[in-house]
């Protein structure tokens, strides 16, 4: 029996030595471990936005990372998510960096489409969730979370309606000059057609027009146009209903009751 | 009794600069990085440290008895459960405040926490077999020495 006590009290003691090595180790390696964040760029393509997030990894640890997977989540300020993206990376060795980009893609025509309609005309921020799990030493899984927020300008913020001037064109009808104006705070450049509609107290159409967003309305810029609507009867108008075509998104209608 | 006191003592003190005044450095270095982080862990190794000389020195103290034994069995297992309780059943989570900004850090240590357990219960057979061979040593001792026959 004595035999058998020596040889679990050497291995009990190698394997706290091996444990102690390895604990100390990896502590030091982690702190080794340096991610950075680099500055976002926005792009837009078609419909959707895309914020493309350079991030590296320098593991300068004695262990390997494995399944290092960037997820961020993008919700409105009510919480609402509004798109979801993972960056994957299989493997960053001992000694070795990594560098990749995270893209973000935020549809625009799907936030003009459901709940989120109210982004387009007033000035919010995003919140974004940021996860990185990874597994350590092949043996540890981790994960490291917060959250931040990223300014939203609206593309359509401050819609005006000027005030409606009215002549008369013929013996049936009048013109009337319907100016219209917003902001873009967006990060996109707007262009397209504005569709202009004059309604009655009852939604009967008593007129319609175009405006032309020509040749573009640039972002962090303003944008004013006075459309001619022709009517028989400009004393019913009551509401102006407005349709957005862009390229980037399509909206309406937006109706702005006439004072 | 005191050369066992005297060697409790020794042991004791060796114990404490190996497993508090080092480590507290250690901590003290790295709580530069995250205070948060290494503030809660140095009082769970305040507690670490405590249990562990406590029971050295209380086995040193009774050596050559049962209750050495009984001592380190008892060590054993109370850092099993010392380890659970540290390590939250493996799973850990911390949130920290770092410049502003609030952050999370989830870790899954139960392979580490296992790993632990095991080598603890490698301490504790040792220890339970100590004991059974030092009472079939003493049990042997009583038992009349046979005589030769003539």
């Amino acid at each position: 029996m004595r035999h058998a006590i020596r040889a679990l009290g050497w291995a009990a003691n190698i394997f706290w030595i091996i444990l102690l090595f390895f604990t100390v180790t990896a502590v030091y390696s982690a702190f080794q471990l340096k991610p950075e964040f680099g500055d976002p760029n926005t792009s837009t393509l078609d419909s959707t936005m895309t914020v493309s997030l350079p991030f590296s990894l320098a593991n300068g640890g004695f262990y390997d990372v494995s399944n290092l997977n960037l997820t961020t989540l993008v919700k409105d300020s009510h919480g609402f998510p509004i798109s979801d993206s993972s960056t994957l990376v299989r493997l960053v060795t001992h000694g070795s960096n990594v560098s990749v980009i995270h893209n973000m893609s935020i549809s625009i025509s799907r936030m003009a489409a459901e709940n989120l309609s109210y982004m387009l005309f007033n000035d919010s921020s995003f919140v974004v969730d940021i996860a990185l799990d990874l597994n350590y030493a092949n043996a540890v899984p981790f994960r490291i979370s917060t959250n931040s927020t990223m300014p939203w300008g609206a593309p359509l913020s401050n819609l005006t309606l000027g005030a409606i001037s009215v002549a008369p064109f013929n013996a049936t009808h009048f013109r009337t000059i319907v100016p219209i104006s917003f902001e873009n705070h967006s990060y996109f450049t707007l262009d397209g057609t504005v569709q202009l509609e004059l309604v009655d107290n009852m939604n009967n159409l008593l007129g319609s027009g175009k405006a032309l967003l020509s040749p573009s309305v640039p972002p962090q810029s303003s944008y004013g146009y006075s459309s001619q609507v022709f009517v028989s009867d400009p004393t019913n108008i009551r509401a102006v209903r407005l349709y957005f075509d862009t390229s980037v998104f399509s909206y309406g209608p937006v109706v702005i009751p006439v004072v | 009794m005191l050369p066992r006191i005297a060697k409790a003592t020794v042991k004791g003190l060796l114990y404490l600069i190996f497993l508090f005044v080092l480590p507290t450095f250690l901590i003290s270095q790295l709580s530069q990085f995250a205070p948060e982080l290494f503030a809660s862990y140095g009082r769970l190794l305040n507690v670490f440290v405590v249990v562990v000389i406590f029971f050295v020195v209380a086995s040193e103290l009774t050596s050559g008895t049962i209750f050495q034994h009984a001592f380190n069995i008892g060590k054993a297992i109370i850092l099993i459960i010392f380890f659970v309780v540290a390590l939250t059943g493996g799973i850990v989570s911390l949130n920290l405040n770092l410049e502003g900004m609030q952050i999370n850090i989830w870790a899954d240590l139960r392979i580490y926490m296992v790993t632990l357990i095991l080598i603890d219960l490698l301490g504790l057979a040792k220890s339970v077999l100590q004991a059974v061979n030092f009472l079939s040593e003493k049990a042997e001792k009583q038992l009349p020495t046979p005589q030769p026959t003539e």
